[in-house]
């Protein structure tokens, strides 16, 4: 067993291993055929492989050294405008020595960049294109402003086909030595959603305990990586607890720094499972959909999701009322 | 049900009523002298600052004699014609059933100008020719509406009472409640309060009420009260507010930014808003304050702040429909604030694991900080060997290898591999 973080020691190192997304990844090698690339925006869900293609497409391109002619940018940590302007600007302008005529600026988690620095990033991008081509990689392209997007070439990645992800579940199980089972394979996937990344991060603490993993350890690594005991929270909101239910919410937000996009999408799946009446599922459907749009134009996560629990517990009290009726 | 400390635990007897001993043993003696026939006076004026206990003073006396309280406030007694209808209760000292009768007339500063036109002249009348004690309670004697009035009166002035004195009742009421609370914490309160004992109280309650334990750091931030003083007036027109209009000029009064306005009525709002149609509709005015609180910084653009204040206090305000007031409902300050400072370091800590992360793995710091970090918590709380490895590939300190491991000898054990 090796001692790196898995989701990087098997991470692909050219298109060629890149196992899913076929066509973005034949156009992409086109662009390394002709040696031209235009503009790009990776956008999809995490865990798909943006980056990683966006790494690959790089050293098909330039070689082994291809870490001189590339720059990887992480708008989620510098996200304002000093950064286009000083960081990508200095390193736009320059041009670059080699068979390739240009570099390549990997912007990751770009759609966190404020509207004014992609209005910068977009003057930038006009003036630096002999120099310097970008690769956009986001979550939802409709936070990456219209210009931009129109200097673009879009790649709409999705989530890893069910047969694709397990092989390459098994493949790094039989590298690292350990027994995955047939169940723990459905429980990754079903704990993970097609999220490569989390489910190798999975895998990789499941195999701290042990070398067998199946179904009941995979649960209890998801658990234990995410506190948050949505399906609890859920059930205290529609008793009418609104308080102890925002109460368990700030502590999944701040204590064990869950993701709001992870919270809402297991409250989005624990509805389903309820067992309220069939019609009301699709309304409360709804309401967590509304809520996931604001989650994503808002700026507070709890506050989002605390109006979505009030919402519950509104409508627990509707279907009470409907029941004595 | 929620059930203010200020009625739970007011006096029921003269020996518990806090301080004033003086002024309280000249007024029970007036009140008896009344068994040996008509004083000179036949009207005590108690006077003094709010929340110092001059109504439970006469009401615990009341109990104590076995005296039949008739208590009037601002309320009842608006003019001229009002207060005389229940003259006639005055002119007999004892009841039908032979207990005697005290009448009590309240909150006398609540009478105002014109419409209580003649409320203090009539209540002078009935004093001139009362057959029963009769009580007045104000603020201040000194009022020049007051003047021919307090010639008929006998003066008793209420002081405030020791913040020694406060903080004994405060005691009193932990040790009731099962609170364990430090000395210096309702010392805080006791002094903040300058004698104010209904606020004293209410305040504890507000801060320790369903707690086991009330420490320092729980009142510190009472330290701002006057500040306080504001924003729950500002916070009483948002959540209570009739108009938009109202409820919007509120954010003109409050001497706190919008942000940490928003977090009042954001911790406060369920509390004060328990219908469910109604804390839905408040909740979702507050989330759409929150979605134009992200197009401010989307776009950078200050102007959207208007909408922002929009939704947050007119929203607010008019998703009431169902939910009646029920009187008093605490305050509290925003929970979220202060978690927030408390879990700040630990924050520090994961975000600088995050970076180290980022530097092996191409993810932000900030999302390496929330997604990778809970499973290698996982592998180094379980796996000292893999711990011990990525702690190398990663290059973590020995205080990051310990906060991963929240363990001190698995901790040790990962750091000897390394070395």
């Amino acid at each position: 067993m090796s001692f790196e973080m898995w989701a990087e020691k098997y991470r692909p190192k050219t298109l060629d291993d890149m196992v899913n997304q076929k066509e973005i990844v034949e156009r992409l090698k086109s662009f390394v055929k002709s040696r031209n690339v235009p503009h790009c925006i990776f956008a999809g869900p995490p865990g798909t492989g943006k980056t990683t293609a966006a790494l690959c497409l790089a050293r098909d391109l330039y070689g082994e050294a291809y870490r001189e002619h590339i720059m990887e940018l992480n708008a989620s940590d510098e996200r304002g405008i000093d950064v286009v302007r000083e960081t990508v600007k200095t390193f736009a302008r320059i041009r670059s020595i080699g068979e390739v005529p240009f570099k390549i600026m990997i912007l990751d988690e770009a759609d966190n960049m404020t509207a004014d620095a992609q209005q910068a990033l977009r003057r930038t991008m006009e003036r630096y294109t002999e120099t310097c081509r970008f690769i956009l990689c986001a979550n939802y392209s409709g936070k990456i402003i219209e210009p931009i997007q129109s200097r673009c070439a879009p790649f709409r990645f999705t989530y890893l086909p069910r047969e694709e992800h397990d092989k390459y579940l098994r493949y790094i199980a039989a590298n690292e030595d350990i027994n995955l089972s047939e169940e723990g394979l459905d429980a990754i996937f079903e704990v993970c959603g097609g999220d490569l990344r989390r489910a190798i991060n999975t895998l990789q603490a499941a195999a701290s305990l042990g070398k067998l993993i199946d179904a009941k350890i995979v649960y209890s690594i998801a658990g234990r990586a995410n506190p948050a005991d949505v399906q609890k929270m859920i059930e205290t909101a529609m008793k009418g607890n609104f308080l102890e239910a925002r109460k368990q919410l700030r502590d999944m937000i701040q204590k064990y720094g869950v993701a709001g996009s992870d919270i809402i999408r297991q409250i989005h799946t624990e509805i389903f499972r309820t067992t309220i009446p069939e019609p009301w599922k699709i309304k409360l459907a709804d309401i967590v959909g509304e809520i996931d749009y604001r989650l994503v134009e808002g700026a507070d996560e709890e506050v989002q999701l605390s109006a979505l629990l009030a919402r519950l517990v509104e409508a627990a009290h509707e279907m009470k009322g409907a029941e004595k009726v | 049900m929620y059930h203010p400390w200020t009625v739970k635990y007011k006096p029921k007897t003269l020996k518990e009523v806090v301080g004033n001993r003086e002024a309280i043993q000249k007024f029970v003696e007036w009140v008896k002298s009344w068994n040996k026939g008509i004083p000179k006076k036949r009207a005590a004026f108690l006077y003094g600052p709010p929340g110092i206990g001059k109504t439970v003073t006469v009401e615990a006396l009341a109990n104590d004699l076995k005296m039949e309280l008739v208590e009037k406030n601002a309320s009842d007694y608006r003019t001229e014609e009002a207060v005389k209808r229940f003259a006639g209760l005055a002119s007999q000292y004892s009841s039908l059933f032979g207990t005697k009768r005290i009448i009590l007339f309240d909150e006398l500063d609540g009478l105002t100008g014109t419409a209580d036109k003649g409320g203090v002249k009539a209540i002078t009348d009935i004093i001139k020719t009362a057959q029963c004690p009769i009580v007045l309670v104000a603020n201040s004697a000194y009022d020049p509406r007051f003047i021919n009035l307090r010639n008929y009166c006998l003066l008793i002035e209420f002081k405030k009472p020791s913040s020694t004195d406060v903080l004994k009742h405060l005691k009193a009421i932990c040790l009731k409640e099962g609170i364990k609370a430090e000395e210096n914490a309702l010392k805080f309160i006791a002094q903040r309060s300058e004698g104010d004992i209904r606020s004293a109280v209410n305040d504890l309650q507000a801060l320790a009420q369903g707690k086991k334990h009330l420490t320092y750091d729980d009142v510190s931030w009472l330290g701002y009260r006057d500040r306080q003083e504001t924003i729950f007036t500002v916070l009483r027109m948002i959540l209570y507010g009739r108009t938009c209009e109202g409820a919007k000029r509120a954010v003109n009064m409050a001497d706190v930014d919008i942000d940490m306005l928003f977090e009042w009525i954001y911790e406060n709002v369920p509390a004060h808003l328990t219908d469910p149609h109604d804390l839905a509709r408040a909740m979702d005015a507050l989330s759409m304050a929150d979605v134009y609180r992200g197009r401010i910084r989307s776009t950078q653009d200050w102007s959207f702040v208007r909408y922002v204040i929009d939704f947050m206090t007119a929203g607010v305000a008019m998703a009431r429909v169902n939910t009646k007031p029920s009187g008093w409902t605490p305050f509290h300050f925003p929970g979220r604030v202060q978690m927030l400072s408390r879990s700040k370091g630990e924050r520090a800590m994961q975000l600088e694991i995050g970076r180290k992360v980022k530097r092996r793995c191409h993810i932000s710091a900030t999302r390496a900080s929330k997604e990778v970090l809970p499973y290698l918590r996982i592998i180094f709380k379980n796996n000292v060997e893999m711990a011990a490895g990525l702690a190398k590939w990663l290059d973590l300190s020995p205080e990051m290898i310990e906060y991963l491991a929240e363990n001190k000898e698995k901790a040790e054990a990962i750091n000897k591999l390394l070395s």
